[in-house]
């Protein structure tokens, strides 16, 4: 009785699977399944799956192609887009979808009241109109010229008219139809849905998605190896080398991601840190010289077990239009690091780095502490700079302490963090290169630009953002890489590989490095059996 | 009328834990690094909205004072607050969670004072070598119970209450078993067992009743053991109960959440605390 | 009970003795906890690594006996500092007058139910970034043994309570005995309460450590942490990669034990 009671009282996940649908699973609850107020990763999640957008982002080809519309014309000014919406579109409960609810869905995005995160997007959401002069045929008017407004509109999901359903309701590939909270959501397929494959034959192919809410990466892994998943988005590394070893089909290195690791000072004149400590964190021979000590190649190696790129900039190789390969950056070289420090006045005190008052050179490093991969990075890097002489304290906190340091108090020396690039577009990187922005991360939210390479970096990012010319953009942005190389504001370290774990049963997979990476092509998924 | 008197002493007390408690963990909250802080305002899509969010909790939260007068009101009124997280009705999200918790406790303390009483009862009575009774629960204290789920999902066997079962009944075994060796050192026990007494009857008529406060004693440290066990269980196992919603709440800084858990583990301890005591003689001195 | 003398001896010298080899380890020419072979990770027993390398290449023999005897001393002391306190907590609450004992078996009862996952948070925050490894670790430890009390401090009432009210107490304290003494001869009485509190909590203890390193405190690089090398047994990948990752668990066991078998009354 008591091994019966025992084996009872296994945890078995959620639901069993319905045939014919997909599963996997998500890190935490979706906040909203409302696709106006999506503002977290989830959320996110389930508007792509359910969404029927105006236009989508190819992540495999990178460029933007027609969804519900059929076409669409974007004015030489940039100030007008044109859509032209295919014939006999439905919703997911049979209503015709019409301009008048394109129109709606848009206007609803653009209100304060719904408070959309898409609606900054459009740069001045109040100026925009939008205009049906008939029943196929929207017309949007910008204020100012958006670079990417195909884009944006890939993130609006064309809802009917009056009647927001929370995902009930949409015309995208799947159709919110359970959740329970902390267990799962369950998708259904669209019967409505607009999309056929060469065939004719109606998609989505999978009858419904299952996402379960599970976090652990030890569970999803087993669970995965069971066959309870059929994909694992974004697989740490050495559980990448565990599935490899049971099955190398069933794991993908889609090579270099557009995410980078990076290493930063604090360069905030009013931080609550010693002068001296301001001086060295504010100077570019002291953030040039840790950039040099640190040996990039052993992190790859032994933090991301071979699974990383070294990085030395913010375009990673991955992003094929930005790339500069002609950057010129400090690579590896330790008694150059030493010379370098040496002529800015450091010097060698037995084994301790001192600076020119006699202060010893004695820092930490903040990271996060869910983060295998990056604790072991910050270890590898203490023992690297021990070379130069530096005594390096690792402090792992929780993010919210973390981000309470880096972005309100400002009460921290150096940080280790990864960001994640959407976008490969640079303009989406607006955020982090202009000196008033509060993500300008080493020294955020800065009235007037304190130094002349940051005033210089403002500058080529207006251009960025204003040319009209691919050629003219390029090179602001080769000019932006080539001064962070010099000044290393962001000591950048490594482009995380895109590691995915998808099961032998499933079919019409084409995976992209871009978000959402293995499913961006979900209406073409679909288990081997259910043919 | 004694009988009215002690309960409505109980009562108060209990009212005077749950006041306290709730002012404590208010202020632990509010004041702990990272409060108005989230992890979104890194990332440029969701900054904006994240920051709007946080504004608003600065608003509510500026005074410790009218928080705790907002939440007492509140629930004075069954209103437990909104969670910050889910923003919905906090009540919405216990409710469903204690039947599951409570399910998942009361199984693994069945089971592991099962266990233990019978490991102990045999490691008092037994033979030496008394390492070897004693290696199996020295081997369950040192593995973490984070190991302790790999291991269970590595062999495909076990879940939650297996490892919260093994966890409470190693703990609750070295207890058991020293309070058992105690009772069988007694005099007038070891005068029985001289005379040829069997060891069922030593157990049933002397053993047992002459430990009865000492295993009423263990019992409130076990379920509170077992109230600290439950989070890294239903955590790593992903149990919709209340330690994963009370994990969730904490590393997202949800208070009225982490509030009303507080407080339901805090009339779990209070109860446990309320077990009869029975003033009787110590027999075995 | 000559053998259960002879066991408790051999138990005290093997604990010893584990403290100097792991001592003897530390001080031998060219070991280093800390030094990253990157060469060699998670490399299998050699000469120059008997117990193989971790993760980051750092020798496991090396490390083991560092975190053996810091984790040890933190571990022990901390979990002997909080069943002291209990004892004394819960001796005050059993011969207070009433009111007295009511009032601290309430302040007992909330201590446990009060999330002090926060309180460890806002001593991180105190204490400066650059605080070194050593500073954290002893931090940790002190602030374990001061949350660690409220748990057995109940049991301990009960059973005071119980010897208070038996004949030959009840005898004593008519005949003069006072606080202090009171103490002396309840302690011996309470030892199956405490003794099994303080062996719990030993291992209880050197988890924690670990654990808390995601608040920030704990054991920080590049020190050796026990708990921290137990920790590495959640993760399944790592358990393929080499045996020797069992070697920090086996050795705990068997300290558990010889502490079981040291402090066992005879």
């Amino acid at each position: 009785m008591l091994t019966a009671t025992l084996t009872i009282a296994c945890a078995g996940q959620a639901a069993p699977r319905l045939p014919g649908e997909l599963a996997w699973t998500i890190g935490s609850d979706p906040k909203t399944f409302d696709p106006a107020k999506v503002d977290d990763q989830w959320s996110e999640q389930i508007r792509y799956l359910t969404g029927g957008v105006l236009l989508r982002f190819n992540r495999l080809s990178q460029s933007v192609e027609p969804q519900l519309a059929e076409s669409w014309k974007l004015a030489v000014d940039g100030k007008t887009v044109t859509f032209k919406l295919r014939r006999g579109l439905e919703f997911s409960d049979g209503s015709g979808l019409t301009a008048k609810d394109v129109a709606w869905s848009i206007r609803r995005v653009l209100l304060p009241a719904t408070g959309s995160p898409v609606a900054e997007e459009f740069l001045s959401p109040a100026g925009v109109t939008v205009e049906t002069p008939d029943e196929r045929t929207v017309v949007v008017h910008l204020p100012r010229r958006v670079i990417g407004i195909g884009k944006v509109f890939d993130e609006i999901a064309i809802e009917p008219a009056e009647r927001a359903s929370e995902g009930r309701v949409t015309a995208g590939p799947f159709v919110v139809a359970e959740y329970k909270r902390s267990q799962y959501v369950r998708l259904r397929r669209n019967p409505h849905y607009f999309g056929r494959d060469s065939g004719g034959v109606a998609l989505p192919y999978a009858t419904g998605l299952r996402l379960d809410v599970l976090a652990n990466s030890e569970q999803v892994t087993r669970l995965f190896e069971r066959g309870e998943y059929d994909v694992i988005n974004y697989l740490p590394p050495d559980y990448f080398e565990l599935l490899k070893q049971k099955d190398a089909g069933a794991v993908r290195d889609l090579g270099p991601s557009l995410n980078t690791e990076q290493l930063w000072f604090n360069q905030v004149p009013g931080a609550a840190l010693p002068a001296w400590e301001k001086t060295w964190f504010q100077s570019q021979a002291f953030r040039v010289a840790v950039s040099r000590a640190i040996h990039r190649a052993d992190l790859a190696r032994i933090a991301y077990e071979g699974h990383a790129t070294p990085a030395y900039s913010f375009m990673s190789p991955a992003n094929g239009v930005w790339y500069d390969r002609n950057l010129q950056v400090p690579k590896e070289d330790l008694s150059a690091a030493k010379a370098g420090l040496a002529q800015a006045g450091f010097k060698l005190n037995g084994s301790v780095l001192e600076d020119a008052a006699g202060h010893a050179v004695k820092f930490s490093i903040l990271t996060n502490a869910t983060n295998a991969a990056r604790q072991k990075m910050a270890t590898l890097i203490q023992q690297d700079l021990k070379a130069l002489g530096m005594d390096v304290t690792v402090v792992a906190l929780d993010f919210p302490a973390l981000i309470e340091r880096l972005m309100h108090s400002q009460d921290y020396e150096a940080c280790l963090l990864g960001l994640e690039n959407v976008d490969p577009d640079p303009n989406a990187m607006m955020n982090i290169w202009l000196s008033s922005s509060p993500n300008h991360q080493w020294n955020p939210s800065q009235k007037t630009p304190a130094t002349g390479w940051e005033a210089e970096i403002d500058r080529l990012m207006g251009v960025q953002a204003s040319s009209l010319k691919q050629a003219e953009r390029k090179q602001a942005m080769d000019r932006v890489e080539q001064i962070v190389a010099d000044q290393q504001p962001f000591i950048y370290l490594l482009y995380p590989n895109a590691l995915h774990a998808v099961s032998p049963r499933l079919e019409g997979v084409a995976p992209a490095v871009l978000e959402p990476g293995l499913f961006w092509n979900v209406e073409r998924l679909r288990l081997r059996e259910a043919r | 009328m004694k009988a009215g008197v002690e309960l409505l002493k109980r009562l108060a007390r209990t009212v005077a834990i749950l006041l306290f408690v709730v002012g404590g963990s208010t202020i632990l909250v509010r004041f702990a690094p990272g409060y108005l802080s989230d992890v979104r305002e890194m990332d440029a899509r969701y900054a904006g909205a994240a920051r709007v969010e946080l504004t608003a909790e600065a608003a509510r939260s500026s005074s410790v004072w009218q928080m705790l007068k907002t939440e007492l009101g509140g629930w004075t009124r069954g209103d437990l607050g909104t969670s910050r997280e889910y923003d919905v009705p906090v009540v919405e999200l216990i409710r469903p969670r204690l039947a599951v918790t409570g399910g998942l406790m009361a199984r693994a303390i069945a089971l592991a004072w099962t266990l233990a009483l019978g490991w102990a009862l045999l490691s008092s009575a037994g033979r030496r070598p008394r390492m070897l009774w004693q290696a199996p629960s020295a081997l369950l204290l040192a593995v973490p119970t984070a190991a302790m789920a790999t291991f269970c999902l590595v062999a495909g066997r076990g879940g939650p209450v297996v490892v919260m079962t093994l966890v409470l009944a190693a703990r609750d075994f070295k207890f058991l078993d020293k309070v058992l060796r105690k009772a069988w050192q007694a005099e007038h026990v070891l005068q029985a067992r001289a005379q040829g007494v069997s060891t069922a009857r030593l157990l049933w008529a002397h053993i047992l009743p002459g430990t009865g406060p000492q295993l009423l004693a263990l019992a409130t440290l076990s379920i509170v053991t077992a109230l600290s066990a439950m989070v890294p269980a239903e955590v790593i196992f992903g149990v919709p109960g209340l330690g994963q919603l009370a994990w969730n709440a904490a590393m997202n800084r949800d208070l009225p959440v982490l509030v009303a858990v507080t407080m339901i583990l805090a009339v779990a301890i209070a109860l446990a605390g309320m077990a009869p005591e029975r003033r009787g003689e110590w027999r075995a001195a | 009970m000559a053998g259960g003398v002879r066991l408790r001896v051999a138990a005290v010298w093997l604990l010893a003795g584990l403290c100097v080899v792991s001592a003897g380890i530390l001080i031998a020419p060219g070991s280093s906890t800390s030094n990253q072979d990157r060469g060699q990770v998670f490399a299998g027993s050699s000469s120059a690594h008997p117990a193989g390398t971790d993760a980051l290449g750092r020798d496991r023999m090396a490390r083991v006996a560092g975190a053996f005897l810091l984790s040890m001393a933190g571990a022990t002391l901390a979990a002997a500092a909080t069943t002291a306190a209990a004892a004394g907590v819960g001796l005050l609450a059993a011969f207070s007058p009433a009111y007295v004992s009511g009032l601290v078996l309430l302040i007992c009862d909330a201590f446990l139910a009060l999330p002090w996952l926060f309180l460890l948070m806002m001593v991180r925050s105190l204490l400066p970034l650059t605080t070194s490894p050593a500073n954290s670790a002893a931090v940790t430890f002190f602030v374990l043994a001061a949350l660690g009390w409220p748990a057995c401090a109940r049991a301990v009432y009960r059973g005071a309570l119980g010897l208070k009210n038996a004949e030959w107490m009840l005898q004593a304290r008519a005949g003069g005995l006072r606080g202090g003494q009171i103490a002396r001869y309840v302690l011996p009485n309470l030892t199956p309460l405490l003794l099994p509190q303080f062996l719990v909590s030993v291992p209880a203890f050197v988890i924690a450590e670990a654990n808390l390193g995601a608040l920030g405190l704990g054991i920080g690089e590049p020190l050796p942490s026990w708990g921290g090398m137990l920790l590495e047994l959640e993760n399944s990948a790592t358990l393929l990669r080499t045996s020797w990752v069992y070697l920090p668990i086996a050795l705990l066991v068997l300290v558990l034990l010889l502490l079981e078998g040291a402090t066992q009354e005879v």
